[in-house]
């Protein structure tokens, strides 16, 4: 199975988290990717940003799991960015997918 | 007392040979054994002829064959080795004679209810090893003559000698056979490697438990091992099997060699205590650049470069997995494998002779490795280190070649439709795209477009039966073009933000269709390199 990391940074914010995901997200692990997502992000948050720096290879199953994660953060009234430095493969992807948006895009 | 119908000992014993000769030699040690008793009751006028047999256990008999109390087979029936009336006999691995059946007497209840009154028995040895009990029953209260128990003696000799050849027969062609069904009968297809194995067994009769394996990981890396038990025969053979197993268990939740023989060391030290194996495990990465190899106690495999002397590696050896050593941290060594390298594992077989030491053997399959195909190099391996000699041992052989950079600009892949294909996929294009000329922005493109197609394949093409698709791509002029074709039904995407897959695939390349007919969907693409669109 395709391998992706979901990770915590920056626990000491109250208010915000950092997760960092590292790894590729395709059809065979992009449930599990959401579910470690949802599962880092508790409901007292005002700021997310999920960074995708580390990430190889990003494909339309991905792309589901961040807008499917920013239109349920919208309704929690939580804060999304997205953090992808231009040349990154998860860059391209979400630019084309018209991420922007519905999320802030961070380099 | 009834009088034995056959006259003087050697014309009974003649009647034995003549049951134990080679025309029955097809038959199962169970239906041989019913022959024989069968003789015997006759010739001794009883009533019942048993044999009971040792188990693996040691601690028990176990009626294996019977006439004229056939039940006991059928039950299963046993006794503990020291009760009963066969199991006496076990113990002092003398002759006895019974004159009065009763619980008191005998351990098994089917004897005194079948109505049995008289028991003589006989242990069965052969070449000094005790592997059961024959005896002979009465309904009627009888005294066996010196000349009738000579004779059971005599029969029970015969009885043993034909057991301990049958088994011995069956216990070697079930490890054979246990070893045929083990080693991988056809090896996997991983696009960029070539392979081809090899397995002699020795001529010191019996197996041993050499064996080697080839796995893809859902990763996409891609696993060999190659091992070697200590010991021969069913035994070996069997550690063997299990040991294989526990690698490729270990193997999935993990990726450091050293790691996976380390669990492997704990498996064997726990399961399979008092056994010994040596054991190369190698790992490669889907890129199939690299290779990492942990060794248990096992020969360093040859490494032969394209158009290059072959060379030993320089890998640190760790112990054997298994009894008698301290467990000690294990190390993991990374290889380069450059295209056209060939990796050559073996087990000792292969090298070991009597009358040459060692290097020299060492030294001799340097020289002989060269990189090329793995089949004619598996045969040319076998040809010049065994030749016509005899050879002791086992040989295990398994040669895993990455192909040389393609001049052929064309890449075709046969996948089965599951998520887990699409790793390989991308795996292989990773391979595949820098040598056609893409750069980074193309191959970063193409993985996407190419990937999202596979999984349309995936996820609406087949029903739950499954089926397979073919990725097809030829590259010439800057331009990379090709197809992405299935045999299924089309079905629309399904569920919300699904329409994302098709549009990201015609914003990443130049061209792109989508055609459905009867027989399947094919998605046709095409990309101009260094050029993104």
């Amino acid at each position: 199975m395709t391998v992706a990391r979901v990770e915590l940074r920056d626990e000491n914010d109250p208010q915000s988290v950092e997760i960092a995901v590292t790894g590729e997200i395709d059809l065979s692990n992009a449930d599990q990717v959401r579910n470690e997502l949802y599962e880092a992000i508790a409901n007292d948050l005002m700021q997310v940003s999920v960074n995708l720096t580390g990430v190889s290879y990003l494909d339309s199953s991905g792309l589901r799991v961040l807008f499917m994660l920013a239109e349920r953060l919208q309704r929690l009234q939580t804060e999304l960015a997205i953090v992808a430095p231009p040349g990154t493969p998860a860059r391209r992807i979400v630019e084309l997918a018209g991420f922007d948006a519905v999320a802030t895009l961070r380099p | 007392m009834p009088k034995s119908r056959a006259g003087s000992a050697t014309d009974r014993l003649h009647r034995i040979e003549v049951v134990t000769d080679a025309a029955l030699a097809h038959l199962e040690v169970e239906r041989l054994l019913e022959e024989l008793l069968g003789r015997i009751r006759e010739l001794l006028a009883a009533d019942t002829a048993t044999v009971l047999l040792l188990d693996a256990s040691g601690e028990h008999l176990v009626t294996r064959a019977s006439v004229g109390m056939e039940e006991a087979v059928r039950q299963g029936a046993r006794v503990r080795i020291g009760e009963g009336f066969a199991g006496r006999i076990a113990t002092s691995r003398q002759p006895a004679v019974l004159h009065h059946v009763d619980e008191t007497t005998v351990v098994n209840p089917i004897l005194w209810h079948r109505g049995i009154r008289s028991l003589a028995g006989v242990p069965l040895i052969a070449d000094g090893q005790f592997l059961g009990v024959l005896h002979v029953g009465a309904v009627t209260a009888r005294r066996f003559s010196d000349a009738e128990l000579e004779f059971l003696g005599v029969a029970g000799d015969r009885v043993a000698m034909a057991t301990r050849n049958r088994m011995t027969g069956t216990g070697h062609a079930a490890a054979l056979s246990l070893q045929r069904t083990l080693l991988p009968g056809a090896l996997p297809e991983i696009a960029g490697l070539d392979m081809a194995a090899r397995y002699a067994p020795g001529d010191a009769g019996g197996v041993s438990g050499d064996w080697y394996d080839v796995f893809k990981l859902p990763s996409g890396w891609f696993c060999a091992t190659i091992g070697d038990v200590v010991g021969r025969g069913l035994d070996a053979a069997t550690v063997m099997a299990r040991l294989r197993t526990a690698i490729r268990s270990y193997a999935l939740d993990s990726a450091d060699p050293a790691e996976v023989l380390t669990k492997l060391d704990r498996h064997i030290r726990h399961f399979e205590p008092n056994m010994m194996a040596t054991v190369g495990y190698a790992m490669w990465e889907p890129s199939l650049g690299r290779m990492h190899l942990s060794l248990a106690g096992h020969l360093t495999p040859v490494m032969a470069p394209d158009n290059a002397p072959a060379q030993l590696p320089d890998v640190p050896v760790d112990p054997p997995v298994g009894a008698g050593l301290v467990p000690r941290p294990r190390r993991t060594t990374v290889l380069d494998v450059e295209p056209g390298t060939a990796v050559l594992f073996y087990t000792d077989g292969l090298i070991e002779r009597r009358h040459r030491p060692l290097d020299e053997g060492l030294a001799l399959l340097r020289d002989v490795v060269r990189s090329g195909p793995p089949e004619p190099l598996c045969s040319d391996v076998m040809l010049r280190l065994v030749g016509a000699d005899p050879t002791d041992d086992d040989i295990a052989l398994l040669a895993i070649r990455r192909e040389p950079d393609t001049t052929t600009p064309e890449l075709t892949l046969t996948l089965e439709a599951v998520p887990e294909s699409l790793a390989e996929v991308r795996a292989a294009l990773r391979r595949w795209l820098p040598t056609v000329g893409a750069t980074d922005d193309d191959l970063d493109d193409l993985l996407v477009v190419i990937g999202e197609a596979g999984a349309n394949v995936v996820e609406h093409a087949y029903g739950p039966g499954g089926g397979r698709f073919e990725v097809r791509l030829t590259a010439s002029d800057r331009r990379v073009e090709g197809t992405v074709r299935d045999q299924g039904n089309w079905r629309s995407a399904r569920g919300t933000n699904r329409g994302r897959g098709t549009q990201l695939m015609q914003q990443l390349s130049d061209e792109l269709r989508i055609e459905h007919d009867d027989g399947g969907t094919t998605v046709y693409l095409c990309r101009n390199l260094g050029n993104r669109p």
